[in-house]
């Protein structure tokens, strides 16, 4: 009798059923764990561990869920596997200590191939009395899925004994569109952040060195579009110099100046212009959106020769040459920006070409707006914009610089008092984007979604993060920021030469899914109630409250504001929106698959 | 006046192209030293060609007062008010540039004055290639290094190696009272350009 009692408390601790042993359970998407067994404090209300998770998605998309594993005891031979219908990408998440808090948060997602085995503890992250691992799982729902409910389970074998969660997926008819109401953008400058983060991958030299170089931009490309986002890497620096890599080869000068290889500039740029970088993604191949051209003071016009016939002559000779070249290779469905990004303070040139604040530079936005249109045959299908990031002065720049600007990249926040001039802008065919930062990983877990949200409700077409791959200089051992100026993390520590999404990123994914359905539901007619009702969901606000600021701009001339005037001036508008809850991009979900999801 | 001094600055480029025909590795000591050559002949005519009262214009006054003036509200004012004077500024740079085309290197000519009423120096003027054994990326205004504060005092050309594989000369730049107002940074690099951030 004893001996059959004994035998039944271990075939219970062998199930986990008991759950203090240990415990295989499953989290939603918007409740993050920490390492010791908990949620991290922001993503806390709402949450619970189950043992079962039910799903809603469309087609043509990702939904994520998480799984944990908790225990009290090592375990040297943990291995999890997943059963499902659909394809799963499973991944497992990273514990940074945050050196702000001085907390641990899932972030960066290094891919795992399964069935997959793992230790408890870490030894890899290495952190003291850690009880739990966790694992994001993406299930990718192809535009071609059957519409109807589908189950998988996910099993964690620790040693003997085994331990099972499940999972069901509402697939709803609705397709996911391949092009993304609005696009959600990662900035970057330069290379030598690809050089920091890749020593390995980029030890080499010559032509090796350069592939490898190339392969890696092309690898960032990829993981930001496969995430329904996209990418900006700006080639040259505030004094005007150029990465060779970024521009084709010139020679001459004045009117001798010409292009004499397009040899590197293609084999980096011409796959991604083309669509075939991103054959092998799961979104299918498609031209990237938008590019930085790196015409800047200094390029392709000598800047010895400004003011004088030469400096047209050479603008003009290598930039026909350049639209030449693009319609030759069909590349017309790129935008392709000429953006100065040049400030007087980093002492190149005399005036700002990014975020003007002396209308007096105003003038040259003009001529160069001037030299393009010289440029570019009238019938030209090859599109060249003139994007202006505008901030202090940005309603009198769209009032001034109306026909030469194109494309406006505002500042978050800010533009809520130039949001007046959006119908303008739009009624001249202009793009009109925001940026901003990124959220920090100890903020609750749906923040993420809020500039995307705002950039939807406000009806302009992009967010830009200023900055969204520098993680700081060592990111597994601490984020030195909160991870405010990354979305991405150099895979080269797990072996992987190429970059690695992290959670906030999968999180604005899905988000922008979402816009995506709800813009198809907006377009049949009820924009502005689906968009209050989202808002009520999102944070409890009314629709109103999201255009308008019940404060004005500072007083006086802008040129005598400062950071802490605007700062002051936004805090009635930015205080009209409370912190939102971990699930609240659940309800905004839910709402979309309730609404959007039969469409067809 | 311009095309005069186009002129004065072509025969210049002349002579020193005559001068420096025959290449020499610049990794080696021989190398090193011919490049040393070359950057003090580039400084001398510098220290010629550039106009110190031009140059004391290039910076506005409402720049420098907030420069001199922090403000505890803003950490940034000062960046976000600088500001210079187009014509003075565009007619040095343009000097700058022809100067450092006296190499058949990559060469910068970089122009540094110092913060009136205070001991920093600040750089005015950068070019293209990135190379500077002392600017620190963004900073307005920087403490003086002890070789520049001898330029500008004694008025003899200097020649610095601080950063491996880069070589500078420092000299110095005047007006027309014969005033040391600021000093230019003749240097070149025997490895690439590093890559930016920025």
């Amino acid at each position: 009798m004893l001996k059959l009692a004994f035998k039944l408390v271990l075939l219970l601790l062998a199930s986990g059923s008991c759950g203090w042993a240990s415990d295989l359970a499953v989290l939603s998407e918007y409740h993050r764990p920490d390492p010791f067994g908990g949620i991290v404090a922001s993503d806390q209300p709402g949450a619970s561990w189950d043992h079962v998770i039910r799903l809603s998605a469309a087609r043509g998309g990702y939904v994520s869920f998480q799984l944990v594993f908790k225990s009290d005891n090592p375990c040297n031979n943990c291995k999890l596997s997943i059963e499902s219908s659909q394809p799963v990408d499973v991944y497992r998440e990273w514990f940074h200590l945050n050196t702000p808090d001085k907390h641990y948060y899932p972030d960066a997602l290094v891919p795992v191939h399964l069935p997959y085995s793992f230790q408890m503890p870490d030894p890899e992250n290495g952190i003291q009395g850690q009880k739990a691992r966790a694992f994001w799982v993406d299930v990718w729902i192809a535009p071609n899925t059957k519409p109807g409910v589908y189950h998988g389970q996910a099993r964690l074998m620790d040693g003997a004994a085994g331990q099972k969660v499940r999972f069901t997926i509402s697939v709803f008819p609705a397709v996911i569109p391949a092009r993304d109401v609005i696009d959600v953008d990662a900035n970057s400058y330069g290379i030598g952040w690809l050089r920091e983060q890749y020593p390995k991958a980029l030890a080499g030299s010559g032509r090796a060195q350069e592939d490898e170089l190339f392969r890696l931009i092309q690898a960032y490309h990829r993981i930001f579009y496969e995430n329904r986002g996209t990418f900006h890497q700006l080639g040259y620096a505030h004094n005007g110099h150029v990465d060779p890599d970024f521009v084709p080869e010139l020679d001459g000068t004045g009117t001798q100046k010409h292009v004499v290889s397009w040899d590197k500039f293609d084999r980096l740029f011409g796959p991604l212009l083309d669509g075939s970088a991103f054959a092998r993604t799961r979104r299918g191949p498609a031209p990237i959106p938008f590019m930085y051209l790196p015409i800047n003071p200094e390029w392709p016009a000598n800047y010895l020769w400004w003011g004088e016939p030469g400096y047209q002559a050479e603008f003009t000779n290598v930039v026909s040459e350049m639209e030449h070249h693009f319609r030759e290779r069909n590349w017309t469905n790129t935008k392709f920006e000429m953006f100065f990004n040049q400030k007087k303070r980093y002492k190149g040139f005399e005036w700002d070409g990014d975020e003007e604040r002396f209308p007096s530079d105003y003038s040259y936005l003009q001529t160069y707006h001037d030299l393009l249109m010289k440029s570019l045959p009238a019938d030209t299908p090859v599109h060249f914009v003139l994007r202006a990031d505008v901030s202090w002065t940005m309603k009198q720049q769209m009032h001034d610089l109306k026909d030469a600007i194109n494309m406006w990249c505002a500042a978050g926040g800010m533009f809520v008092w130039a949001a007046d001039e959006l119908p303008a802008l739009r009624q001249h065919g202009d793009t009109v984007w925001n940026y901003g930062g990124t959220t920090s990983v100890q903020d609750v877990s749906t923040s993420i979604a809020d500039d995307p949200l705002r950039t939807w409700i406000l009806g302009v077409d992009g967010f830009t993060r200023w900055l969204a791959i520098d993680p700081g200089p060592k990111p597994f051992e601490a984020l030195s920021d909160g991870g405010t100026e990354t979305l991405v993390y150099s895979g080269e520590r797990f072996g992987l030469e190429e970059p690695i999404p992290s959670i906030r990123l999968k999180l604005q994914r899905n988000a922008v899914q979402d816009l995506d359905l709800l813009e198809m539901e907006a377009r049949r007619g009820s924009r502005d109630a689906i968009k209050a009702q989202v808002v009520r969901l999102f944070d409890n606000t009314e629709l109103a409250q999201w255009s308008h600021s019940p404060s004005p701009p500072p007083a006086g001339r802008v040129l005598d504001w400062n950071n802490t005037d605007i700062g002051d001036a936004l805090k009635p508008y930015d205080a009209q929106f409370p912190t939102p809850q971990p699930d609240a991009w659940q309800r905004v979900h839910d709402f979309t698959m309730e609404h959007a999801g039969g469409l067809q | 006046m311009k095309r005069i001094v186009s002129l004065f600055l072509g025969l210049q480029l002349a002579a020193f192209s005559a001068q420096a025909a025959v290449p020499v590795d610049p990794a080696t000591e021989a190398g090193v030293a011919a490049r040393q050559r070359e950057l003090n002949e580039i400084a001398r005519i510098s220290t010629i060609m550039i106009d110190g009262d031009v140059c004391q214009h290039i910076v506005t006054e409402r720049a420098l007062a907030h420069m001199l003036h922090s403000d505890p509200r803003d950490e940034w004012q000062a960046g976000d008010n600088y500001d210079v004077n187009n014509e003075a500024f565009i007619q040095t740079k343009k000097t700058l540039i022809r100067l450092a085309m006296l190499a058949p290197y990559p060469v910068n000519v970089n122009l540094w004055m110092p913060v009136p009423t205070t001991h920093d120096i600040q750089l005015v003027i950068e070019n293209k290639n990135n190379l500077s054994q002392y600017w620190t990326f963004g900073d307005l205004r920087q403490a003086m290094p002890p070789e520049m504060e001898e330029v500008l005092k004694t008025g003899k050309p200097a020649t610095i190696q601080k950063t491996p594989g880069m070589l500078s000369v420092l000299a110095p730049v005047r007006n027309s009272l014969g005033e040391i107002v600021g000093l230019v940074e003749v240097v070149s690099s025997t490895l690439p350009p590093p890559a930016t951030n920025f």
